[in-house]
């Protein structure tokens, strides 16, 4: 179980407002991750969760119960830290029972969760190293053990992959996603990175400036963005936006269009453009695209193996039935 | 081979200083310990200047082992330096986490907290036993005195004045007197370092990481399972340097004693050897070589209880 309602939630630190009042709901088993640019609020809302930091009004509900005065260990939630905060002195496996230990639970159940959950997460034959000697990757992975053992009704993560090098941290993301599969429990994760955002979650939500943009599965929110911040946040590269005459043609204030749907030639097209860098990644290319009026530059993903070079002239077509309207409120029109 | 030579080469004036500097005052102090020589004797003028043919073997050692000082001052030394450092650390880590915290006002206190340490040894003797420990004219005099008025002043009481009468009158504590001498130097110097204490854990407690605390929150752990299973063994290392640095002053206290008690039954081996030295600097000398052992059994020690601990 690990249903978490926030009803009504503000966070203020002195006079200034981090998180105007705010409504969200995570069902119970989803994979909900918060992402957002540094400074949005994100990892504020999950310490509210977790209860490190006081809401300043509103509620918390997990399961129901009403947990705002509630201390941050009887929530029953675990929470993995960006810097692991594993304890330093201890052993693996005696961090892994520092939770267990704190609550009184026997020795020997103690043993068999920690066996099981070294077992899970290859941690059996570094139980007895001491944090210092293990590599990032396995530092994090004791994190989630210790996480694991508790059996908490939801997991909360707080870029626990942003320490991590780039490999690493595709490797840690499918497993924490595995562990999601396996065990249905609800997981809470915290991120500035759209691709691990779009990769991992059932349900993004996107903040700025401690304001909720927009909810909804990663692919609801690449075709549907609600507006030019969502729109402009999740994908990679970055949606086009294009204002001007060119979206009056639209009656929209700005169009955007994202770098996918935009096909390439050198002979004819809607619009024009000279070729500023294009980024080589193999299977794709990416072209940064300059003089195209009203978005300069503009980013088009062609196939790898495009033959332009800096300073060719290129035309563009975009795809009509990709285009994303925006009013000049900056939200979507249909 | 020859890389190394160059090396080893320019060290060398380094090292020879440093065994120059060691060598000739322990090997003086050894020729010293074996032969005869006072500053002053009339009848046996030979004696006042150091010569071998003055050779008495370990007979200054027998002499220091027999004067009836000498164990009394080796456990006094244990005595003071335990006793100080067990204060210290204890009051040190207390204050450094009560500190800590933000408070209205922590520049000020933290000032006020380390400024005792700046305080001259003699001085601070002298201030604690003559304005704060003298039976008479010191707070405590004052303090008993203004207690045994109070507590008279209660005996008027109409009713519980009965209870208060059976009350005794209190006797200040004269800290000059031979069992308590002692006890006053280790007051004053516990409360001159324990500032050292506290400077040393609290640059260790801001060290420590926050998101470990969270986490030990999230898990359950109580304020004093926090400090216990956290704080204390990131205190472990600061504890270590705080306890050796402190032994290798405390041993060779001196100005305490002297202003306290003039040595009368308070005397470290330091006091010890001064006062062999008025005159005796043979058996001065044994004593300092008993002083040297000592120093050593302790060093080994601390040396492998802080090696444990840096090695973690």
């Amino acid at each position: 179980m690990g249903r978490i309602v926030l009803e009504n939630v503000t966070k203020s630190f002195g006079e200034t407002q981090v998180i105007p009042p705010l409504d969200l709901t995570i069902e119970d088993g989803e994979f909900a991750v918060f992402v957002g640019p540094s400074g949005c609020g994100k990892s504020t809302l999950l310490r509210v969760i977790a209860g490190l930091e006081d809401c300043t009004s509103g509620k918390v509900f997990i399961d129901g119960e009403d947990m705002t005065q509630i201390s941050p260990s009887k929530r029953g939630l675990a929470m993995v830290f960006q810097s692991y905060a594993l304890y330093p002195h201890m052993t693996v496996r005696k961090n892994i029972a520092f939770p267990m230990r704190m609550a009184g639970m026997p020795e020997d159940e103690q043993n068999k969760r920690i066996e099981a959950a070294a077992a899970s997460l290859n941690l059996t034959d570094y139980l007895d190293r001491k944090p210092g000697q293990l590599s990032g990757g396995q530092r994090q992975r004791v994190a989630i053990g210790r996480a694991i053992v508790r059996d908490p009704s939801a997991f909360l993560f707080d870029e626990p992959l942003s320490n991590l090098d780039a490999a690493l941290r595709v490797g840690m993301r499918l497993e924490i996603t595995e562990m999601h599969e396996r065990m249905k429990t609800t997981m809470i994760y915290v991120t500035h990175d759209q691709v691990e955002a779009m990769t991992m979650a059932n349900k993004i939500v996107v903040l700025q400036a401690g304001v909720i943009e927009q909810v909804g599965s990663p692919l609801e929110l690449y075709h549907k963005p609600r507006n030019k911040f969502v729109a402009g946040f999740i994908g990679s590269p970055k949606m086009n936006l294009i204002e001007g005459a060119e979206a009056a043609k639209h009656d929209a204030h700005t169009i955007g269009i994202r770098p996918e749907h935009i096909e390439v030639s050198t002979t004819e097209g809607l619009w024009q453009g000279s070729v500023g860098v294009a980024e080589r990644l193999g299977s794709d290319t990416f072209i940064h695209i300059h003089g195209v009026d009203g978005c300069d530059p503009m980013t088009v993903r062609a196939s790898g193996d495009v033959e332009v070079r800096h300073g060719d002239t290129i035309y563009l077509t975009p795809d009509a039935t990709q285009i994303h309207k925006f009013g000049a409120d900056g939200l979507r029109m249909e | 081979m020859s890389n190394r030579t160059l090396p080893r080469l320019l060290q060398s004036p380094a090292v020879l200083l440093l065994l120059v500097w060691m060598l000739v005052p322990l090997s003086m102090t050894l020729y010293f310990s074996f032969i005869r020589y006072v500053l002053n004797n009339l009848r046996r003028p030979e004696w006042t200047t150091p010569a071998l043919s003055n050779w008495r073997g370990f007979g200054n050692y027998e002499f220091v082992l027999k004067s009836k000082d000498f164990l009394f001052a080796i456990q006094n030394s244990l005595l003071i330096v335990c006793s100080i450092l067990f204060l210290t650390v204890i009051l040190g880590v207390l204050i450094a986490v009560l500190i800590n915290k933000s408070f209205p006002g922590q520049g000020i206190v933290r000032v006020l907290l380390i400024s005792p340490f700046f305080v001259m040894p003699a001085v601070n003797a002298v201030l604690w036993i003559n304005m704060i420990l003298d039976p008479v004219l010191g707070l405590q005099g004052i303090a008993v005195a203004g207690l045994n008025e109070m507590v008279a002043g209660l005996r008027e009481m109409p009713v519980l004045g009965g209870f208060f009468s059976l009350w005794p009158e209190f006797n200040p504590i004269s800290f000059r007197a031979t069992q308590t001498s002692a006890y006053a130097v280790i007051i004053m110097v516990t409360w001159q370092w324990t500032p050292f204490a506290i400077l040393i854990f609290m640059t260790s407690l801001q060290s420590e990481d926050q998101q470990q605390k969270e986490a030990a929150i999230l898990d359950g752990a109580s304020t004093w399972s926090q400090f216990r299973f956290l704080t204390l063994p990131h205190l472990g290392r600061p504890i270590a340097i705080v306890v050796m640095i402190q032994a290798i002053f405390h041993l060779s206290l001196y100005a305490e004693i002297e202003i306290v008690s003039r040595g009368n039954g308070n005397k470290n081996l330091p006091y010890l050897i001064g006062e062999f030295a008025n005159n005796n600097i043979g058996a001065a000398s044994a004593t300092g070589i008993f002083a040297v052992i000592l120093a050593n059994i302790v060093a080994i020690f601390l040396l492998r209880m802080i090696g444990k601990t840096l090695m973690e």
